[in-house]
This record gives C-alpha cells, structure tokens and sequence, in this order.
C-alpha cells in the first residue's frame, strides 16, 4: 500500500515538473528568447519554491528520481554523434584535444579562484 | 516493425543504463561513467548493424522527454542550498564570469593558432555551455549549430571522465571550487557529475551552468563582434 501511494506521488510529481518544463518552452517560443526552455522553467519552479506558492513537499520526490537518473536522458542525443562519425578524421581530429584543453582550462582556472575566495571569506 | 525496433532500442537503452550504472559503482573509475559506457556501446551497435539515428531516436525519444523536465527538477537542489548560494552570491557570479569569458576566448584563440576556419571556430566558442544554449549562439555569431553538438559533448563528456583528475591535481576539493569547475565548463553532464560528489557541489554546478548559459549567449555576440 505505502510503496503504490509513494508510486503515484512521484508520478503525480512528474507530471508537475513536465508541466513546468511545457511553460518554459511556451515562454521561450513565445518571445524567442535565446535560453532554453527547461532552463525558464527550472527558473519558475525555484521562484514558486522561493516564494512558498509551492511547497517543497510537492516536488521533492519527482525531482529526486529525475537527478537520479540523469545521465540516463542525455544518451539519446549524445548517440546523435553517430551522424558525425566522419567528421573525425585529418586536421578536425585536433578539435578533440583542443575542446579538452580549453576545457581543462576552465575548470582549473575557475576551480581554484572559486575555492580560493571561499577560503579567505571563512 | 518499426514499432517493434523502436520498442527495442528504448529497452534496450534502459538496460544498458542500468548494467553500466552498477559497474561504474563496483569500479567507480571516471572513464566508465554510464553515459560513456552507453553512448560509445549503442553508437557501435547501431553502426555494425546500419540501424540509422533517426531509428534509434525514434526509441530513444521517449527517454529524451525527460531530459528537460530533469533541467526543471535542479531547482530542487538550489531551492535546498538556498542559504548556503545566498551566502556566496558574489563568489559565485565572479567565477560565472570569469568562467564564460575563459570559454569564449580560449575557444576562439586556440581555434585561431591552429589555423581553423570561421565555421569552424565559430561553432567551437560556444562548446561549454548547454547544447540548446550552444547551437542557438553558434547560429548567431556564424557557426554550425550541428558541430557545435559535436563540441558540446566533448566538452561535457571529456570533462566529466578528466575533471576528477583535474580537480585532484590541483587540489581543488571546496564545494564551490568543484561545483563551478564541472557546472561551468561541463554543463548538465558535469552538473549531473557533481551530483556524486554531493548536494552543495551540485546546487553551485546547476546554478554555475545555468548563469553560464546566459552570460555566454549574452556575451559570445559582443566579443566576438569586437576581437
């Protein structure tokens, strides 16, 4: 009985933040914004969250499943690469190396700045 | 029978998912995050036996109909860490910044030393950031939105296989130094990494990905219009 009714919380929640995500898109096609969608309606619910007009309790279970399995919804356009398989050969084999190394530089850069200013606030 | 192959490959997708998710926990080793072990194994399949993407998506949409409700769900996290993100705004936004603008130019410079063409470099600047975000600043500023995938994913996937040794090396163990590393260079896929490593890392890379996003799509136009 418990696990049913906790079967269908979760659904119940993920229709809500289906809901959510169709009113980013809505919104991001209605004023051809650059931002994605999912990123307007993950903006909305933090918003409703913030301001108590949704509580915590109605989201908590959907959003736990999804972040759990995460990597799961990304496989389906990461195989896209497939369709570009010919693109990594000759010259355009350096871009791999070269996407890492600006990468690389990123997170080294911004990692150690992002800690460094923490540690001297504390 | 269409039906029938597209049934298969969302199946099979979920299978995998979940065989390669317990091998990364018995052999947690960077290199055999799922989503590798995944992609690399289907694109193989799928090659050898001439299945075609479109096939395969036509499975695999359902599962990608959860991608953006999960973006949505992030807020969950950041709606938890609230004081903790309220506490280091500034650190933060700083590192945001300074994250968008390493990626935008590096991007464009080494694109420049090695002699690549405006297409190309084009639609390398934008690599870090979400793939919608990628190929919508790509189009604008003259890339290819396609090869902008292509980057995207490299630079989200090699980040989140190399950032733990990264990170390691450079002694980078802090929530916010971790969080805005993977959020900011890697994107949802580093996001989804950080989330190993713990709540507070993970607020701080959802948020750190999400500012990035903006600023890059913001800022991509106006550097490049002016280098």
């Amino acid at each position: 009985m418990n696990l049913k009714s906790n079967l269908f919380i979760t659904i119940l929640q993920l229709a809500l933040l289906f809901g959510f995500y169709l009113i980013g898109v809505s919104i991001q096609k209605l004023f051809g914004l650059l931002i994605p969608g999912s990123v307007i309606g993950m903006v909305l619910l933090l918003v409703c969250l913030y301001t108590n007009l949704l509580p915590e309790q109605w989201v908590s279970k959907g959003a736990t499943f999804l972040l759990n399995h995460l990597p799961l919804f990304f496989i389906p356009v990461t195989v896209g690469v497939m369709n570009h398989l010919d693109f990594f050969n000759g010259k355009s084999l350096w871009l791999i190396p070269i996407v890492l190394v600006s990468t690389w530089i990123i997170m080294i850069t911004t990692g150690f700045i992002g800690q460094t200013l923490v540690n001297r606030k504390e | 029978m269409f039906l029938l192959q597209a049934m298969f490959w969302l199946i099979f997708t979920i299978a995998i998912y979940f065989i390669f998710t317990l091998l990364y926990r018995l052999l947690p080793y960077p290199f055999l995050i799922p989503i590798l072990t995944c992609t690399v194994l289907l694109v193989i399949l799928l090659t050898s036996f001439d299945v075609s993407y479109d096939t395969y998506f036509s499975g695999g949409k359902v599962i990608d109909a959860f991608l953006g409700p999960a973006i949505v769900a992030l807020a969950y996290p950041l709606y938890k860490q609230r004081k903790l993100l309220n506490k280091y705004k500034n650190e933060l936004l700083s590192t945001v910044l300074l994250s968008s603008m390493l990626g935008i130019l590096s991007g464009y410079w080494l694109t420049l030393l090695f002699g690549f063409g405006e297409v190309i470099q084009f639609s390398f600047v934008p690599k870090n950031v979400t793939t919608p975000v990628a190929m919508e600043v790509s189009r604008m500023i003259g890339g290819e939105p396609a090869l902008a995938v292509i980057f995207v994913m490299i630079a989200g996937i090699g980040g989140a296989v190399t950032g733990p040794w990264i990170l390691k090396l450079f002694k980078i163990t802090n929530f916010l130094g971790v969080g805005i590393a993977l959020g900011g260079a890697s994107h949802a896929i580093g996001t989804a990494k950080a989330l190993e490593y713990g709540q507070e890392e993970a607020a701080v890379s959802s948020i750190g990905m999400s500012l990035c996003a903006l600023c890059v799509s913001v800022l991509a136009p106006i550097l490049i219009n002016w280098l």
